[in-house]
């Protein structure tokens, strides 16, 4: 059955992400509306992916909203990656915004170590107004890990994400959340119900060879479009985030 | 003829988006060089990334200045001079990749260079085989040359590879069949 979202060849419209490569392996971009978890250890680009995401989408005319939990926008701005097509009027015509979390649990009176039902309720409530307020189109909230740490019980965390999801997707804005991992990959606890919700699913990774030490890249779920599942080796430059495919040579123990 | 001559001659008889395996001797090292930089290079008005695997770029570098090629249009992808811990003055026309067993970020690399001047084609001159086969095994090697290439065929750009015959395996031949257009030897 044709739904509104879909086109005249029963294709989801896309969000162009800007990135070819990722563009490349999603045939398009990520379907308009989805939720998708940047899964990854430390350094391995998921805060670049997710910044040049929302660039491109400023750039595009599309509002684009940056939530940060980890750290202040300040110190994040100071220390991202300056891509060539960074423009600064994107943050002074507010097409391209930065909130920092721990203001906004100041604000609501939640700034505590262990949130309630209604205090998730309140706070996603909060997230889809400025959403709204702003008409985002583009959101990422770096990170969901952080947030999971003030939610105790799992039933909390699944509800969180459940109506973070249901609202963002609603109103048509896709949705990057960065998930950290352990440094060899593994879930950290409080993560996993993560992927299950998500639309999406690119992880992130540490791929040791022989030595080397290669940023990998691997979309392993996405809702509403076919996609690569192979593995693919990152650069983060000044001209965006690269992929090229990882070489197999018969040398690459393990399948990893 | 002198062999630069000889070499800018022969790539310019070859048709666009050629990939090129170049058969040298090693006294014909910098003769070769020059031909494909200086000579070719400028007739077919194109910028010029240089994968060196062999020796430090600024190596290359110096000699460029002996032989007054302006490196304005050259830029070198070094995967050498950062294993060797050299703390050589980095060039601002030189990419680092630290070890030559990194293939994918030599792709990467190329790639990053390719968009920095999109204006203009490429001619990709990859500085050998030969030392790239002392530190990756055939397969990967393989893999990495026919993606490599198959990439800068497809965005029409010259790629030159340069094979030392007196290092050349039955291996290295084989691989360079596959992945080339054309062989091509001096005579002199």
């Amino acid at each position: 059955m044709p739904s509104k979202d879909r086109d005249a060849g029963g294709e989801r419209e896309r969000c162009i992400t800007g990135i070819e490569g990722i563009d490349h392996i999603l045939n398009g971009g990520i379907p308009r509306g989805n939720t998708v978890l940047v899964a990854g250890s430390v350094g391995t680009g998921k805060t670049s992916i997710c910044i040049e995401f929302l660039v491109h989408g400023a750039l595009e005319g599309e509002n684009s909203l940056y939530l940060s939990v980890t750290e202040p926008t300040a110190k994040l701005l100071k220390n991202v990656i300056p891509f060539d097509f960074f423009d600064d009027r994107l943050t002074k015509q507010g097409r391209l915004r930065f909130v920092d979390l721990p203001h906004l649990y100041e604000k609501l009176g939640i700034d505590k170590a262990e949130f309630t039902f209604d205090e998730v309720k309140l706070l996603v409530d909060t997230i889809a107004g400025l959403v709204d307020e702003h008409e985002v189109r583009r959101f990422v909230l770096d990170s969901i890990t952080s947030v999971n740490y003030r939610l105790k019980d799992p039933e909390l965390i699944r509800d969180f994400l459940l109506r973070l999801e249901t609202i963002l997707s609603s109103k048509g804005c896709t949705s990057l959340l960065v998930s950290e991992m352990g440094s060899m990959g593994e879930a950290l606890p409080r993560g996993g119900v993560e992927e299950a919700i998500a639309d999406g699913v690119i992880v992130t990774g540490n791929l040791e060879r022989r030595g080397d030490l290669l940023r990998t890249l691997q979309v392993v779920k996405m809702r509403g479009t076919s996609h690569s599942r192979a593995k693919y080796v990152l650069d983060l430059t000044t001209g965006g985030v690269l992929l090229v495919p990882l070489l197999k040579g018969g040398s690459v123990a393990g399948g990893a | 003829m002198t062999v630069a001559t000889e070499i800018s001659e022969k790539l310019l008889a070859l048709p666009e988006a050629s990939a090129v395996s170049l058969r040298l001797r090693t006294e014909q090292y910098f003769d070769a060089v020059q031909g494909m930089l200086d000579l070719f290079a400028s007739k077919k008005d194109l910028d010029v990334i240089y994968i060196t695997t062999t020796i430090p770029a600024q190596s290359i570098i110096n000699a460029l200045e002996v032989l007054e090629i302006s490196m304005d249009r050259i830029w070198f992808v070094d995967c050498i001079s950062q294993i060797m811990m050299s703390s050589a003055k980095r060039h601002p026309h030189v990419i680092a990749v630290e070890s030559p067993t990194m293939l994918e970020n030599i792709m990467l690399k190329v790639e990053y260079l390719m968009r920095k001047n999109p204006s203009r084609k490429d001619l990709v001159v990859l500085d050998s085989i030969n030392s790239l086969a002392i530190h990756n095994n055939t397969k990967i090697l393989s893999e990495f040359l026919h993606i490599l290439v198959n990439n800068l065929r497809a965005r029409g750009a010259y790629t030159v590879i340069f094979s030392m015959q007196e290092y050349e395996s039955d291996d290295i031949r084989n691989m360079l069949v596959l992945v080339s257009d054309e062989t091509t030897e001096i005579e002199e």
